[in-house]
This record gives C-alpha cells, structure tokens and sequence, in this order.
C-alpha cells in the first residue's frame, strides 16, 4: 500500500455565502465521504485550514500576512489515505463532495524512505 | 456521528436557537452582530466536522453558541446601549440557565413574537421571521415566497430599521396585548404554511420546508402554556390535516392531482391523528375562529372513505359559518364548488355570478375553473370549453396550465365518444 495526499483547493466556504440549510447538506457529504473512508481503513489523517494565509519568503525572510491570492486556489483542507497505486487514489477522489463549487483535489504520492 | 448522516435541519433549527438567545443576552439592537457570528459558528462547524465528525452535534453547536457569548461580550462590549438583562456578577450562571431547553424554547417565542409586531409590515413580518427563526437565506426566502432576492433583501432591511428605531423590545407581550399579538403570530404562520401548501411553483422541497416550519413555530406557541389558546390549537390542527395530504397532491412527475383523484391511501394517518386530538381541544372554546373552520372543512374531506362519499352537506355549512366570519370571494368559489356537489345547481350559479374575475386578480383562472366545472356538472360541454380556455389564458405556472389542458383533454374525449 502506497499513501497519497489529497489535497482540496476552491472558493472558500466562508465566501460562498451558505444559509445554515445549505451548509449542513455540504456538510452531510463530506460525512458520507468520510464514513465510506473510514469503513475502509485508509485514512491516516486529515484536517481542514483557516483561510488567512502567511507566507514568509526569500533569504531575508520577508513575512506577508493575510497573503491575496486567486480565491479558486485556496488550499482548504487535505486527507492522507492508503491506496494500492494512482489509480486506487484517484478513485477515492472521485467522491470528494465539492466539484460542483468548482473546487478540485490534487492527488500527490507521499514518499517513503527506507531506514 | 457513527455511520449515519446528521440530524435533519439541524443547522438551520439551530441557528433560530442561538440568534434568539445570542439576542435575549445582548438586545435586538445588536442583532446583526449575532447573525454574523451565528453563521460564522456554522461555517467553521461545517469545516471541522469534515475530517472529525462529532459524537453528539447538538453538544458540539450548544458549546459553540455558549464561547460565542463570550466572544460577542468582547465585541459588544465597546458600544453603548447594551440592555442589561445578565448582570456582571453572575454572568456564567444566567448564561448556562438561559441554554436550558425551556429558556431556548422562550427565547425563540420572543423572536417570533418580535417579527410578528404590529409596527412591521406583514411581508416584512414572514421575511423576518422565516430569517431569524428558521435561518433561511434570502434566496431561499425568495424562492420560497416567489418573490426577486433583492425585494427580499429590502423586507429584511426595512424590518431591522424599523426595530432598531422602535427600540422594539425582546419580549412576549403580556396582558390585553398578548391577545393581539398571537393574533398576528397566527396569521403569519398560516400564510407561511399556506405559501407551502397551495403554491403550486415552487419545487415539493421547499414547499415541505415551508409547511414545516411553519408547524414547527405553531407546536413551539402550543408548548407555552401562557401563550397558547384555542385558535393556536385550531390552526395547528389545520396544518396537520393539509400537511397528511401534502403527499398525495403532485405526482413525481410534479402534476397536481385534485381532491377528486388523489389516492387516499398516501394520506399520512399520524398526522391525522394529531389534528384530531389538537381539534378536541381547539372546540372546547366558546368562539370559534376561521382556523376553527378551515380546519373542520379538512376533517371532513379526510374523514371521507372516497370522494363521493364526502358530507358535502355538511361541508357545506362549514363554509358558510367560514364565510360569515371572513367574507372573501375565494370561500364562496369553494362554496359554490361545493353546491355542485350537492346539486343546488341553481344555488351555485347564484354564488358564481355574484363573483367576478377581477375579485381573484392573479388567480382568475380558478374563477374560470370553477365556471367550466358549473358547465360540466349541467352538461353543457361547449361551454365549459370555453371556460376552460378562458382559465388557460390565465394560468401563470405549468403544473396549472398542465392540469387544465388534461382536462381539456378528457373533456373532448369524453364528448367525441
């Protein structure tokens, strides 16, 4: 078994501007993913991220808050799962609940070191 | 949260809850604040839930509402007007005993009986509650009460003015001015659930929601004993008997079916029940209102076996008790629809032609619709036609339009055999 990383980027919830209704059905997808996943033992983690970004950059370490980027390309969250290769990953992809927000799940093998 | 999904509504339920405490604790005037960090609650909810589905969601939000207290204290706590209600010195305590569910559950009449105040108009009235009660979103307003976003937008506006400069208190009138209020209470929540009910646009989803809500406010006023009477129990026993039918009245194919041809079977038998146990105790008052009325006409349309079998008799008088206390042109249409079925042929058309199109405005192909079936019971086929084309000149939505041309449909078969 290899381990992938997914990561979710799109608009972030705090913006699409949901009514209590539409956020617990959003919600009840992501329950429904996670459930499936975890009836099948392939999560290892996840979590999801705050939407303020800071970057600190370059030799003399130049700190910029609250970081501006394209709203689509907001990194919101990732899972790490157990898949036998690619394919096996981008198979559990399929159910991430979000594609309709046009939000996308980049899909990147973790590596694995010998000791 | 062990291999199931959450609890239906829950958020949207929950948000009523905390708005009306978040206000009990901070005052009306600082209602917008409380909405924003509401909604704030349920978005990061809906984020840390993802990877970590909670045990017990309602713990989890109750929890959330009580830090949010804490946060909004810091917040509010720079402005000025604040009303006083929880004293400094034993702030945690009052806190915890206002999340008690028989706080909630008054925390929320207020709020019902706040939007429900005389000084706001009545569209502004159901815009507001259905917001701040039920946490609908103006477009789901709008789409639930056919109206653009934006006019919802403007109701929703007006009312927060209108109760900032009113200073508009936070409580469930007492004495002589109860009364009143519940009165006005009654009639948004029936034009809620009405809106439901008989709207044939928009889709079954949202009509349910609306009709939900809408009982799920009238159980909450049954629940006080202060403010509970014997109209609130007629008008709850009315949304249940409409509510069993609900089921039965639109196809999948989303076709409205008349009374004539739903199938009974589909009818919900607990919610029957439920009617009639909230009727016996609606009919133990002295005076009657129209929800009195309105709900014994149900009852006697669900007690029937078949439609032939329906006491059209006593229907009948129901209608006329109904008319004497609100005489609207659409009670005596029904009451002439009635003494068709009774065959006082001349009866009903001594009611049709004491009305006229223009008493219906938007809904004038009933009107039409009611003439078309005078023709038919009298056999007179040419005319019906004509009547029904009439109607389909009128008909604004396809489900309308669809019925009255599928019985175009069976009437031209009917006469060409």
């Amino acid at each position: 078994m290899k381990k992938f990383m997914l990561i979710f980027t799109g608009t972030s919830y705090e913006d699409l501007g949901f009514s209590p209704e539409e956020m617990q059905n959003r919600m009840d997808r992501w329950f429904t993913w996670h459930e499936k996943m975890s009836a099948e033992g392939i999560i290892h983690s996840g979590e999801a991220l705050h939407d303020s970004i800071t970057r600190i950059s370059g030799p003399d370490r130049v700190t910029t808050d609250n970081v501006a980027i394209e709203s689509k390309e907001l990194i919101g969250g990732y899972y790490v799962v157990s898949a036998a290769d690619l394919d096996g990953a981008k198979k559990i992809a399929q159910d991430f609940p979000d594609y309709d927000l046009d939000s996308s799940v980049e899909i990147r093998e973790v590596m694995e070191f010998d000791n | 949260m062990e291999g199931q999904s959450s609890i239906d509504h829950l958020f949207r339920h929950h948000y009523g809850k905390m708005v009306s405490i978040l206000t009990r604790i901070f005052g009306l005037q600082h209602l917008e604040t409380i909405e924003d960090a509401v909604q704030d609650t349920f978005v990061k909810a809906a984020l840390s839930w993802r990877n970590h589905p909670p045990d017990n969601p309602e713990a989890w939000l109750t929890k959330a509402a009580k830090n949010r207290v804490l946060d909004l204290f810091r917040q509010i706590k720079s402005t000025k007007g604040r009303e006083h209600i929880v004293g400094s010195s034993s702030e945690a305590m009052l806190i915890t005993e206002l999340f008690l569910d028989t706080e909630i559950e008054d925390s929320q009449l207020r709020m019902i009986f706040t939007s429900c105040h005389p000084k706001l108009q009545v569209t502004d009235q159901i815009a507001f509650a259905l917001r701040t009660i039920s946490g609908f979103s103006s477009k789901e307003i709008a789409s639930a009460l056919l109206t653009k976003e934006g006019t919802i937008k403007k109701r929703l506006t007006r009312a927060r003015k209108v109760i900032k400069e009113q200073q508009i208190s936070f409580k469930i009138p007492v004495g002589n001015a109860l009364p009143k209020r519940l009165h006005s209470v009654l009639t948004v929540l029936y034009l809620m659930f009405n809106e439901g009910f008989h709207s044939n646009k928009q889709d079954i989803l949202i009509r349910k929601d609306l009709c939900g809500e809408a009982m799920r406010l009238c159980q909450l006023l049954l629940k006080n004993e202060r403010v509970r009477n014997s109209d609130t129990y007629a008008l709850f026993a009315l949304m249940c008997f409409h509510s069993a039918r609900l089921e039965s009245k639109l196809t999948t194919k989303n076709e409205i079916v008349d009374l004539k041809n739903q199938d009974r079977s589909l009818w919900y038998l607990p919610l029957i029940k439920l009617g009639n146990d909230c009727m016996f105790k609606a009919v133990e008052a002295s005076i009657f209102s129209v929800y009195h009325y309105e709900a014994a006409i149900a009852s006697e349309h669900l007690k029937a076996l078949s439609f032939e079998k329906t006491n059209w008799k006593k229907i009948d008088e129901l209608y006329k008790q109904l008319y004497n206390l609100n005489p609207s042109p659409m009670i005596l249409l029904n009451r002439a629809m009635v003494k068709l079925q009774l065959h006082e042929f001349t009866a009903a058309y001594r009611i049709l032609n004491e009305l006229s199109v223009s008493d219906f405005n938007q809904r004038a192909y009933l009107y039409y619709g009611a003439w078309a079936e005078y023709h038919l019971e009298k056999e007179q086929i040419g005319l019906a036609l004509i009547q029904i084309e009439e109607a389909l000149k009128h008909v604004k939505n396809s489900a309308e339009k669809n019925y009255l041309l599928k019985k175009k449909k069976a009437v031209i078969i009917k006469t060409s055999n």
